[in-house]
């Protein structure tokens, strides 16, 4: 396609790859007049705009030269590596004369633009080239077999290659090879090539071929190979282009006779060896490949003969030929449509005919409605082979789950040379793990969870603490799970009641003083009655007497009344409990309306229990005294609301220290929602540490509130779900995608994380034939086929099972699969399992799909009582879906399900996370858990930084697998604790006859399988004697049925013993009791 | 030669695209490798593939140097062909599918310069927009903005369709990076011209939104540049250039994680490299993947194929 066109008759010359812009010299032909037959000359340079659309280009410079010119390059000699400076501008004249230019001066409208001058040679010069090694170094040729090379950096005496050949001729071309820097080649119209070795100074061969008929008017180096060139020729008889390989010289590799007549001039592109352009005498310009001789394109031109060719150096796509009708042509070799050409056609006749629409009725005239036919003309097809720039070698996509897919195509070069390549075709997959810190942090913080080893945990962190605040907040989140946690709270505000206790009695010891006065004083009223002997009543006019009267009328509220009028306070006091609660409880209000000193609020607030009158309106520097009141006094069920609101005034309290200190008061309240908040607020959570630090204080409070208000917490918040999938998205990309799908919050239909789950459960690659209604979280549109079919609408079927039933572990590698590097061929066979029907028989049968569990949230369960799935509410009605189909549930146990005997293991997900759970079931324990705890998942403890997902951990899966389901019996529990069970499983079963509504329900459902592990440590006989003492009490407190003092006990067990060795079970047995107290069973 | 290769939105399937003129599509799930559907139908070397969103069905478009643009679909467990666009003269050397929430429109950049855009009416039918001489002999690539709704979310009335802003970035031959974005009346219009870089743009990439307002783009070029380019202003007009490195060689590829967090470019010494930006705004190297050892977990092998 025809880029842009100049009507000059020149010589031209594209500026040097580093040039940006792109330039194009032109220099006024010596060979051909225009037709205006003027004999001025001139040198210009254009530059390449492409961005314009017009088929002008932009001339930048003229300069009047009183030369013309045969030949004309441009050099990047002394061009600095920013290409500021433009090289030089080397010009072969008429009369041996070698011009060298400055084209920066030429663009800056420089007089004075000639560096250096030399007329040395015979003739005109027609043979100029620039050494690409030494860009100082420039070969000339001109009549008489003259050959020259020219230093730039000392113009004033050229070297020569050699002795001159005999005989003499002209020397038409010249070229230094491309691949070493020493060798020169001439070629004259006789026919003759010459090449020279510059460190021998002579010629070292010469070709041709002896017919007689190679007039060259081209020569070419390959740009690759050392020993290869092309020659062209200008004879009409023998018009050819010839390749050479200098190793076999006595006759052409390969001829190209794709031209009809004589050839004008050549180019090799520097971009792809497999381009060579040519241009005749038949009016062609042609682009083939000399390797192989094919035409892989032909050029659109007019039909003008073209006298010079060049490819674009830096842009190789482009290239100019300059034809005898006085044009010079850019062209791309990339096809397109020509409409710059037309329109430029177009502009020109309208500026010739004028106006095409003189009648202004907007319809030009009928021959430029035409062109429709010619539009198809006007698009011109781009090469038929690819060229190599536009052929990418390299990619590295990245992919969900932070994987990142790669590509390169690694020639191995043989020692045939460019023709016989070996290419090897890999796609790597690899995995990125950027954030050690983040996973490492993240696994423990899982661990914790599936261990409960909640106290050790946030000592940890109160140890690691860096800040006074951090070191605060793990210490609330801690004490919620401690006993006497409201105490803890205290002591932690800084009210210890023992220190307390022996500050009152310090102070009451320094106030000796007033202490005896006191004395003396109850001295002095017990002397005033036994000193008056009789009872005076009197009922004298002053108050005194009043209430005497109103005393005697019984007449209390008067009384009262009175007494307080007359700031006889106590008195007041005294009669008015005398006179009832109602009229005690407005005399205290009246006493604290006129009470005025500095703690009246707060006495006011203790009597009266209004805490929220202290909360609401207290001096928040007193925050912490607000708390402490709270948390001495605020009943249970007022308690959170009371915690919350004073978070919430802290926290829009302008000052920032304050508003951190509001995640305490939320800590305390339970309130994982506003903590959330309050914390984003603080904090920049973009951050993936940051937002771990957030989630570890998350997901540690969500388990307190748990355990200490026993209530039901799978709603997530707004804003909660937002971080969380932030949470799992960060945790997605570093490649745990199990871990992921853990933390994401189920029972939340909010879109985003619903389509997270779909994808993350897809990503671990779990199809699930066979099963109904997979969540997905979009509309799925169809897309029919491109032809109409009965079938076309709604034919989604599973997957092919072929795939599915892949066994793997039988079948080699496909031939070309290479597994590589440390992918261990161990893994690769043992990560599938050997056949399905086997998994039939192995795989413990579960009852039916269960509902999602996911672990973070949930207390661990053995088993769930079925319960209907939940649908979003934009579900659509089932579609069947084609092909890897997601594990609808995400629920890693249904993963295990035998429906899906064909799917590829579910690797990861399995072997991680909630693999305890499901150990701690009937079949699997023996061998996961010999000791019956919740043992750690290898795939967990390290990110999956080598090998692939879940490869490792395929074996555990394999293993699991196929051991055969009759030796797996768990030992019996002792007999002497036998009653154990028997007791619980006894309470729970007459709770669950009583309770009422469905939560409590599940609540015991589940403590009865948490309970799993009590009995567990007992067949194992883990647990110490004390526990397993105080578990008898408590067994007898309940035949007894005193269920508080089974509380007791409990608490007594719980602060005695080791957290960890009683976490599993013992918060759920307090569930158990108290339940069971509520409802006095 | 391989050219491309994608993995689709569940990261369980691996699309790839080859010299020999064919498509791949690969179960790569738990480290396997199966073969799943060889998709011959171009003439030419295939350039690039992209995954459309699983909503639309499992979808795979796929551009040519025979100038086509295939889409393929899989139907009943096999692929085939759905649609052929043969609207470009050249060349089409990218193709990206738009955000999800557009509904289905595939971006194709051609080296005829133009851009055309595919949007399903429905039924089988293709709608195509066409802009002209979007960058003069070439366009390299092409890659949409996400989809962002003007304002904050919060003011969007509920229920009513969200109106968004359709934008997408474009490279080409001219140098140039352009963003385009279409007007009220559905017509693309040119919004800006992003000039760095001193010779072809091959390629771009818009980053994913993280919720963030700023917009970040990276492009890479033949003149072995990269840069990252950000927009903070609501209107998204002002954009600055950042270099991010100069490479020695052409950078082919760039590509963000999903995370936009992680910018993996591809260069012509064959080296890819991972870069993050640092809390002080600077961009580091982190890594060099070396293929087949470390940290690869996986490698698919194409037969060694003849490209005669």
């Amino acid at each position: 396609m025809k880029l842009k066109e100049v009507d000059r008759t020149a010589m031209q010359a594209w500026s040097p790859t580093q040039n940006h812009p792109i330039y194009l010299a032109t220099g006024t032909s010596a060979q051909q007049l225009d037709a205006t037959f003027s004999t001025s000359a001139s040198l210009e340079i254009f530059e390449l705009d492409l961005s314009d659309p017009s088929l002008d280009m932009k001339s930048c410079a003229t300069f009047s030269s009183s030369h013309r010119y045969h030949k004309l390059i441009w050099g990047p000699h002394k061009m600095d590596p920013k290409g500021n400076v433009s090289g030089v501008l080397i010009a072969g004249g008429e009369n041996g004369n070698i011009i060298l230019y400055d084209p920066s001066k030429i663009i800056a409208g420089d007089k004075e633009v000639v560096i250096a001058q030399n007329d040395k040679h015979t003739g005109p010069v027609r043979a100029l080239d620039v050494n690409i090694f030494q860009t100082n170094l420039v070969a000339s040729g001109a009549n008489e077999s003259e050959i020259y090379i020219w230093d730039l950096n000392n113009f004033a005496t050229p070297m020569t290659p050699g002795a001159k050949t005999q005989p003499p001729e002209d020397i038409s071309c010249i070229a230094w090879n491309r691949q070493v820097q020493h060798i020169l080649a001439s070629a004259s119209p006789s026919g003759r090539a010459t090449v020279w070795d510059l460190r021998k100074n002579e010629p070292i061969i010469k070709v041709s071929d002896h017919s007689n008929r190679m007039h060259c008017s081209g020569l070419a180096w390959h740009p690759d190979v050392a020993t290869q060139m092309v020659l062209a020729s200008e004879d009409d008889r023998l018009p050819v282009v010839q390749m050479w390989d200098l190793r076999f010289a006595s006759s052409p590799l390969r001829v190209l006779e794709n031209h009809a007549r004589g050839i004008l001039a050549i180019a090799w592109s520097m971009a792809d060896p497999e381009l060579l352009l040519s241009c005749g005498k038949d009016a062609k310009i042609l682009c083939s490949n000399p390797n192989t001789g094919e035409v892989l394109y032909e050029l659109p031109t007019n039909t003008q003969w073209c006298f010079d060719i060049q490819w674009c150096p830096r842009n190789p796509a482009v290239l100019s030929a300059a034809s005898f009708d006085g044009r010079i042509s850019v062209y791309s070799i990339m096809g397109g449509s020509a409409d710059g050409l037309r329109q430029k056609q177009a502009d020109k006749l309208s500026s010739s005919f004028g106006n095409l629409d003189p009648f202004g009725t907007g319809q030009p005239l009928p021959p430029l409605q035409i062109p429709q036919q010619t539009a198809q003309h006007n698009i011109v097809l781009p090469l038929k082979k690819p060229p190599k720039w536009i052929r990418r070698p390299v990619g590295a996509s990245f992919s969900f789950g932070g994987k990142l897919v790669t590509f390169e195509n690694v020639k191995i070069q043989s020692q045939q040379g460019a023709e016989q390549q070996q290419q090897q075709h890999h796609v790597f997959i690899s995995q990125v793990v950027t954030e050690k810190e983040f996973l490492s942090r993240s696994d423990q913080l899982q661990q914790v969870v599936q261990s409960q080893g909640f106290v050790s945990y946030c000592q940890k962190k109160i140890d690691a603490s860096q800040t006074e605040f951090e070191k605060h907040v793990w210490s609330f989140l801690k004490v919620n799970f401690e006993d006497d946690s409201r105490g803890k709270y205290l002591e932690l505000l800084g009210y210890r009641k023992e220190d307390l206790g022996k500050k009152i009695a310090l102070a009451l010891n320094k106030v000796d003083g007033p202490e005896v006065c006191i004395k003396e004083g109850k001295q002095e009223s017990e002397f005033l009655p036994s000193a008056g002997g009789t009872f005076n009543i009197s009922i004298s006019g002053d108050i005194d007497g009043l209430i005497t009267q109103a005393l005697l009328t019984g007449n209390f509220e008067s009384a009262v009344d009175l007494c307080l009028h007359d700031n006889r306070m106590a008195d007041a006091i005294i009669l008015a409990i005398a006179g009832g609660q109602e009229l005690l409880a407005q005399t205290q209000k009246k006493y604290f309306a006129k009470s005025q000193s500095k703690i009246t609020r707060l006495i006011t607030a203790v009597v009266m229990k209004n805490w929220k009158e202290i909360v609401e309106s207290c001096d928040l520097k007193n925050w912490r005294e607000a708390l402490a009141a709270v948390l001495t006094y605020a009943k249970p069920d007022e308690f959170s609301a009371l915690c919350d609101l004073l978070g919430t005034r802290l926290e829009s309290e302008g000052d920032s220290l304050l508003q951190t200190q509001a995640c305490l008061c939320y800590i305390c309240a339970g309130n994982v929602e506003k903590l959330v908040a309050c914390w984003t607020k603080a904090q920049d959570g973009s951050n993936p540490l940051s937002l771990q630090d957030l989630i570890e204080k998350v997901v540690i409070l969500r388990k307190a509130v748990q355990l200490t208000q026993a209530m039901d917490t799978n709603t997530v918040g707004v804003l909660l779900a937002e971080k969380m999938s932030q949470y799992a998205n960060l945790l997605a990309a570093q490649g745990s995608i199990a871990a992921a799908l853990a933390f994401l919050p189920e029972n939340t239909n909010q879109p985003n994380i619903v389509q997270l789950r779909d994808r993350l459960c897809r990503a671990q690659g779990q199809p699930v034939p066979g099963q109904e209604s997979p969540k997905i979280p979009y509309e799925r549109q169809q897309l029919p086929k491109g032809r109409p079919g009965p079938m076309a609408g709604h034919t989604q079927m599973p997957r092919v099972p072929a795939q599915q039933y892949y066994p793997h572990g039988e079948n080699p590698p496909p031939p070309g699969f290479i597994m590589h590097g440390n992918v261990n061929p161990n893994t690769a066979t043992a990560q599938l399992p050997t056949s399905p029907g086997h998994m039939h028989t192995q795989v413990p049968p579960y009852p039916q799909p269960q509902r999602p569990q996911n672990g973070w949230n949930d207390p661990p369960a053995l088993n769930r009582v079925p319960k209907k799935k939940k649908m979003p509410e934009n579900f659509m009605p089932p579609v069947p879906i084609t092909s890897p189909i997601m594990n609808p549930l995400g629920d890693p146990q249904s993963q295990m399900l035998p429906q899906q005997p064909s799917a590829p293991v579910p690797l990861s997900s399995q072997a991680s996370f909630p693999q305890p759970h499901l150990a701690g079931g009937q079949t699997f324990h023996g061998i996961q858990q010999p000791l019956g705890q919740p043992g750690m998942p290898s795939s967990f403890s390290k990110p999956n930084i080598e090998g692939a997902p879940g490869a490792p951990i395929g074996n555990t899966i394999q293993h699991v697998q196929s051991l055969p389901t009759e030796k797996i019996t768990k030992k019996p529990i002792p007999d002497e604790h036998l009653i154990l069970k028997t007791t619980f499983e006894d309470l729970i079963q007459r709770c669950l006859s009583s309770a009422t509504d469905p939560q409590t329900k599940r609540k015991l459902d589940d403590a009865s399988k948490r309970l799993e592990f009590l009995y567990d440590k007992l067949r194992e006989q883990t647990l110490s004697p004390t526990i397993i003492n105080g578990l008898h009490s408590i067994a007898r407190s309940i035949e007894s049925r005193n269920y508080s003092e089974g509380l007791t006990i409990h608490t007594h067990i719980v602060s005695t013993s080791n957290f960890s060795e009683t976490s599993a079970f013992m918060p759920v047995l307090k569930v158990v009791l108290t339940q069971a107290n509520k409802l006095g069973v | 030669m391989i050219h491309d290769a994608q993995m689709d939105y569940y990261g369980t399937r691996l699309a790839t695209c080859s010299s020999d003129r064919s498509v791949k599509i690969f179960d790569v799930r738990n480290g396997g490798q199966i073969l799943i559907a060889d998709l011959r139908g171009h003439e030419g070397p295939v350039w690039q593939v992209a995954w459309a969103h699983p909503m639309y069905g499992n979808i795979l478009a796929s551009c040519s140097y025979d100038r086509k643009v295939i889409i393929w679909k899989e139907e009943n467990g096999t692929w085939e062909k759905t649609h052929e666009h043969t609207g470009h003269d050249s060349s089409v050397n990218s193709v990206c599918w738009a955000p999800h929430d557009y509904g289905l429109i595939l971006a194709c950049g051609s080296s005829d310069g133009a851009i055309s855009l595919l949007t399903y009416t429905g039924e089988g039918q293709w709608e195509v927009k066409k802009i002209n001489n979007a960058h003069t002999i070439g366009c390299n690539a092409v890659s949409w903005a996400p989809a962002v709704v003007p304002g904050s979310l919060i003011d969007q009335p509920s229920g009513q369709k969200p109106n968004y802003i359709k934008k997408f970035a474009s490279g080409g031959c001219d140098n140039l990076i352009k963003l385009w974005k279409e007007e009220e009346d559905g017509q693309w219009k040119e919004e800006q011209k992003l000039e760095a870089h001193s010779d072809w743009v091959r390629d771009v990439a818009w980053a994913p939104s993280i919720g963030l307002p700023t917009s970040t783009i990276a492009s890479c070029s033949q003149d072995g540049r990269v840069f990252i380019w950000t927009c903070d202003d609501t209107s998204g007009n002002t954009w600055s250039p950042k270099l991010l490195h100069k490479f020695n060689d052409v950078v082919w590829h760039v590509s963000w994680s999903i995370t936009a967090n992680i910018l993996a470019v591809s260069g012509g010494d064959n080296k890819v490299t991972l870069w993050k930006e640092s809390v002080d705004g600077q961009w580091v190297c982190i890594s060099d993947v070396n293929k087949g050892q470390g940290s690869v977990s996986a490698s698919v092998t194409e037969g060694q194929q003849n490209e005669q």
